[in-house]
């Protein structure tokens, strides 16, 4: 194998991050949109 | 034989389209004020963030070139991705640049460059970016096109009209919701792109399995499809070149610097860069195994010199029933969260640094936005004409790499020195600008003229990228240097207004 664990370490790790990125970004993304949403909705007054 | 059905396959793709353009028109309403539009009222969170910017930056014309890096160079042609996701996690860690220009509240870079050396920089600085950046855009709908053409087996003849409705749905969206309805989309976007991304990787992996990988790039590049470094066609030029690009894309690529601008604080903008930096490394590995597993599968004679379309051939014919609906919906999301994020970003620099002059008092936020959205329907309009209906002639990588560097090594020098160099001045900047467009553009000249050609060949598109920011920075120094000395004032002054 020589050389080449470099990249098998790389892809293992990208494809385990990527997986896992995508699932808690699809979480914690949802709530960042309904939070800017809201405060967007909200009118200048009611902004603190 | 092509494996896309229509019933399943497409039944997929048209509930993401729906699902796309319902999200997409929602948030329209929210859009009161030409800072909602441009930069979503600074309201971005970091996973939000990280979602927008991943998306933006993997398009279908990302998909192709780092495929084809996959089968041109092996291993070796993903260094570019761990480059870039260096630079990225450094520069995030650190705040290099990014921390002083998003601490001074500006929507674009010309605006800061403004602060630090005048209105005319600031109007230059706008020119140079909008045209790298148009430049370079104009060709991702073909490119998109064609991969869609190959896959889905569109009737090649469709392609323009196919690419025409895509383009109108993300214009469409876009104009009505800015930033907003961007940010919204790139979300979706981002999750049925990763999906369609992981779920054709891990096919491979299984199918064509790691051994038989590697097996190829040995037999087809040797211990150089492995180490950039010792690759016949890369070697250090490559990597230094690619070190400085991804330097200064990380620096000052406008769809990349709108989302730190559109994070709510200069914390937030930060974390988005850590927390997407090794994305970077899976947005050029994970398609140069697409590229790896298409050489072994179809085999060198077969691919021929049509590196480009190698990886699309092969998927056409691997992906089964399903997964190819959902790898086709992926792709769509790529190219749609790229198409509408850089329209919006060229939009924003025309209307915010060009137009700039000819607000000599403040414009109505109505006037703003109809002025935005009516520049992105122009740029909309461009798109077409330039990208789908004019066929471009010549090397495509080496236009994209011309029209990326023209616009890099220029701005990144006058980002670094605005924040970093207190004698920096506009005699320095305007050498800059003038010096990192200069060494490209005459390598493409270099190259087109039939007495010049070996020459630039000789050069390689490498030395000649080094040597634009060597020279932008060289002269940046030099013209700085040249000019008396005025008020003194410290960087921070002089960056905050």
């Amino acid at each position: 194998m020589g050389n080449h664990w470099f990249w098998l370490l790389l892809t293992g790790a990208a494809v385990l991050w990527y997986s896992t990125v995508t699932v808690y970004v699809a979480f914690k993304g949802f709530a960042d949109i309904q939070t800017m949403l809201k405060k967007l909705g909200k009118s200048p007054e009611e902004k603190p | 034989m092509n494996q896309f059905s229509w019933w399943i396959d497409g039944s997929i793709v048209g509930v993401y389209l729906l699902g796309t353009m319902i999200a997409g028109l929602m948030v329209r309403k929210y859009v009161g004020k030409v800072e909602h539009f441009i930069v979503a009222g600074r309201e971005m969170n970091v996973y939000l963030g990280i979602a927008s910017l991943a998306a933006t930056e993997f398009g279908i014309v990302t998909c192709m070139y780092t495929a084809q890096n996959g089968v041109r160079y092996g291993f070796a042609g993903a260094t570019p991705g761990i480059l870039m996701a260096a630079a990225m996690f450094l520069v995030g860690v650190t705040g290099f640049c990014v921390k002083p220009l998003r601490d001074s509240g500006v929507m674009t870079i010309p605006e800061l460059f403004e602060r630090r050396f005048g209105p005319r920089i600031r109007w230059l600085a706008g020119v140079v970016i909008v045209l790298g950046g148009l430049l370079n855009m104009g060709v991702f709908l073909r490119v998109g096109g064609e991969f869609l053409v190959q896959v889905a087996g569109i009737n090649p003849d469709k392609l323009e009209i196919t690419m025409t409705i895509l383009l109108v749905a993300v214009a469409v969206y876009t104009i009505l919701g800015g930033m907003l309805s961007v940010l919204v989309t790139d979300f979706l976007q981002f999750i049925v792109m990763s999906i369609g991304l992981i779920a054709v990787t891990m096919l491979i992996l299984v199918k064509i399995g790691w051994k038989t990988l590697v097996d190829t790039v040995s037999t087809h590049h040797g211990a150089g499809g492995f180490n950039p470094f010792i690759h016949p066609e890369l070697g250090w030029p490559f990597v230094l070149f690619n070190a400085l690009l991804n330097l200064a894309a990380v620096l000052t690529w406008q769809t990349t610097i709108q989302r730190l601008l559109a994070a709510k604080d200069t914390r937030t903008g930060r974390k988005v860069y850590t927390g997407t930096a090794f994305f970077f490394v899976c947005r050029f590995l994970i398609p140069g195994i697409w590229g790896i597993a298409a050489l072994a599968t179809l085999g060198s004679t077969a691919i021929g010199g049509d590196t480009l379309h190698a990886m699309p051939r092969f998927l056409s014919t691997f992906a089964p029933v399903g997964l190819m609906g959902i790898l086709v919906a992926a792709m769509l999301a790529a190219d749609m969260s790229t198409d509408s994020s850089y329209m919006l970003t060229w939009g924003s620099v025309i209307y915010n640094d060009i137009m700039a002059p000819f607000r000599k008092k403040p414009w109505s936020e109505k006037k703003g936005l109809f002025w935005n959205r009516s520049i992105i329907a122009i740029i909309g309009l461009f798109l077409l004409i330039f990208g789908l209906w004019y066929e471009l002639k010549g090397d495509l990588w080496a236009y994209l790499g011309v029209t990326g560097t023209i616009y890099l090594a220029s701005m990144s020098t006058l980002l670094v020195a605005c924040c970093y160099w207190k004698r920096a001045n506009n005699w320095g900047a305007a050498g800059a600008i003038i010096a990192g467009a200069a060494i490209p553009a005459l390598f493409l000249v270099l190259e087109q003229l039939p007495t010049t050609k070996e020459l630039a060949k000789a050069i390689g598109p490498y030395y000649s990228g080094i040597a634009a920011y060597a020279a932008a920075a060289l002269a940046m120094v030099i013209g700085s240097l040249l000019k008396p000395r005025g008020p003194r004032l410290s960087t921070k002054e002089a960056v905050n207004g």
